[in-house]
């Protein structure tokens, strides 16, 4: 008879293929406010794969950004545990997650390479090693001639890729993404997903990606989760089971409708 | 900002015609030599003074006054106004007597800063420090107040500590307007040192200039007023200097 102990793995893995490397269990938040608290989190549990891109999608307001803060170590549940690679994620911890906001916020008194080593220059690391490894991150995401311009001198949808230089210089396994693209044009955004898609696959991270279009959501993730409206609780979970590369054409086809509309279902469904 | 060449030659005119109309009024008699000598005799006037000694010294004493005020000025300024600004309990309290304290003249003060200080090095330092530190401590608060959060927020993200974030976030979000306060300590602490120095003082730039308007020596007025015009233009166009190399990116 076989051991139980050995049977176990097999099972988990037809679970979750990927060892987990962020674990959220019970997380609950709850703002103060002079209108009395604001319920912005409720019961959260999720899991995130080793190198999957899981996209949070959901209403304005629903405390995506919240969550996002909390698996960042920028901001302190009221409740629950975030685990990340096995330890809880207190702090801010650049070298097990970056993170890029919805705002590209550069330093406008540093040019664009010293904006991507900015991390690595709050850790001492050598400036020969640090220009190194900035340009590095610069070329990844094409900007490798711009380094020396300063953000006024950048457009946005260059910022932004600054930005994601910056968040992934220190190599973290995790990137956390808090609707990078929402204050670009239809055109850049677009252009910007298909280019997100390029670095994720050369570099093989684990994306948790934050957004509020459903069609960005489909298009680059894994796995979605949908968040339901104030307080934010997961409602749904799906795999996106389209083939990589990702293509523009996909986004007319039945199982991109299929997987927009069920998601469209759920954040409209709790319309008080 | 670059000037283009007609600009340029346009002020180079007024300069020269201003100029000549000094050497040519007098020398016309169109205005009294003895009221105001042409240019060129002060011009003569003031290189003979810069080469006494005892002028050199008065020149000294003055700039040294000037450079010890502001820099305890500045400091101090910049350190309250940090803590005002960053204490909203503190800045609720003292904001208003602050302001109150920036707008009344200081001039009024000086009897009383010689009544209790006589008329040494000191008391002129002190009418400086006191005159100029109300300028550095608004322009720290308006300083503090372009920090943006979102810089702030974006430095914690990669784990800077309270001192990188005051170095590399707070520092240069601040500087450009800091500076500007810092030129502008510069001007009002000069104008108080000479002040000072004319009210009632045995040495410095502004006691000489003032005895030497008591006794209608015209020549040496023009030259000392000449001299501390250019000291006050260079001081001011050296921090200006500054100024532009660390906000170029403000634009
Ligand atoms: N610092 C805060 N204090 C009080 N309420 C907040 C704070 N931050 C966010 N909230 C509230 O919590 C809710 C979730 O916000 P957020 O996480 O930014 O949502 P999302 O990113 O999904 O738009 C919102 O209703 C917002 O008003
Ligand atoms: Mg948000």
């Amino acid at each position: 008879m076989q051991p139980l102990a050995e049977l176990k793995p097999v099972v988990d893995e037809a679970i979750a293929p990927e060892r987990p490397i962020i674990q959220v269990s019970g997380l609950d938040h709850v703002y103060p406010s002079r209108d009395g608290p604001v319920h912005a989190l409720s019961d959260i549990a999720l899991t995130v794969g080793e190198g999957r891109f899981v996209v949070i999608v959901g209403p304005s307001g629903c405390g995506k950004s919240s969550l996002l803060m909390m698996l960042a170590g920028l901001r302190h549940q009221t409740a629950g545990t975030i685990l990340c690679s096995g330890r809880p994620i207190t702090d801010p911890d650049p070298d097990r997650v970056g993170v890029v906001f919805q705002e590209a916020n550069l330093f406008p008194w540093l040019t664009a390479i010293d904006n991507v080593a900015f991390p690595l220059a709050l850790r001492g690391v050598s400036r020969a090693e640090r220009a190194a490894r900035a340009n590095a991150m610069l070329e990844l995401v094409g900007l490798g001639d711009a380094g020396g311009r300063y953000p006024h001198e950048l457009s946005g949808g260059m910022k932004q890729r600054v930005s994601i230089a910056r968040g992934l210089v220190q190599d973290p396994p995790v990137l956390l993404m808090d609707e990078p693209f929402a204050a670009l044009d239809e055109q850049t955004r677009m252009a910007m997903g298909e280019e997100l898609l390029r670095i994720w696959s050369a570099t093989r991270k684990t994306v948790v990606f934050v957004t509020h279009s459903l069609t960005e959501a489909v298009y680059l993730a894994d796995e979605v989760l949908v968040m339901s409206a104030r307080p934010g609780r997961i409602v749904d979970r799906m795999e996106v089971e389209l083939p990589r590369p990702r293509t523009y054409e996909m986004m007319a086809g039945a199982v991109f409708g299929r997987l927009r509309d069920r998601i469209w279902q759920q954040i409209k469904a709790p319309a008080r | 900002m670059r000037s283009s060449l007609p600009v340029l030659l346009g002020r180079a005119l007024l300069i020269a015609a201003f100029l000549g109309a000094w050497e040519a009024l007098p020398r016309l008699g169109v205005a009294d030599p003895e009221l105001l000598p042409p240019f060129s005799t002060v011009l003569g006037t003031l290189w003979g003074l810069l080469a006494r000694p005892a002028l050199r010294a008065d020149l000294a004493i003055t700039t040294v006054q000037l450079l010890v005020a502001v820099a305890v000025a500045l400091p101090v300024g910049t350190l309250l106004g940090l803590l005002l600004s960053e204490n909203p309990r503190l800045g609720a309290i003292f904001d208003p007597l602050v302001f109150f304290l920036f707008s009344i003249p200081k001039s009024i003060f000086l009897p009383m800063f010689i009544l209790t200080m006589g008329i040494g090095f000191w008391q002129k330092v002190a009418f400086g420090v006191f005159s100029t530190v109300f300028i550095v401590l608004m322009s720290a608060t308006a300083a503090v107040r372009a920090v943006r959060p979102d810089h702030v927020f974006v430095a914690r993200a990669f784990g800077a500590t309270r001192a990188q974030i005051a170095w590399r976030v707070y520092l240069p979000s601040m500087l450009p307007i800091l500076l500007e306060g810092f030129r502008l300590a510069v001007i009002f602490g000069f104008t108080a040192v000479l002040l000072a120095e004319m009210y009632a003082s045995r040495t410095g730039m502004g006691h000489q200039i003032a005895s030497w308007g008591e006794n209608f020596m015209m020549d040496r007025l023009f030259a000392g007023v000449l001299l501390l015009a250019i000291v006050a233009i260079v001081l001011n166009e050296a921090i200006r200097a500054v100024e532009v190399r660390c906000s170029h990116w403000r634009s």
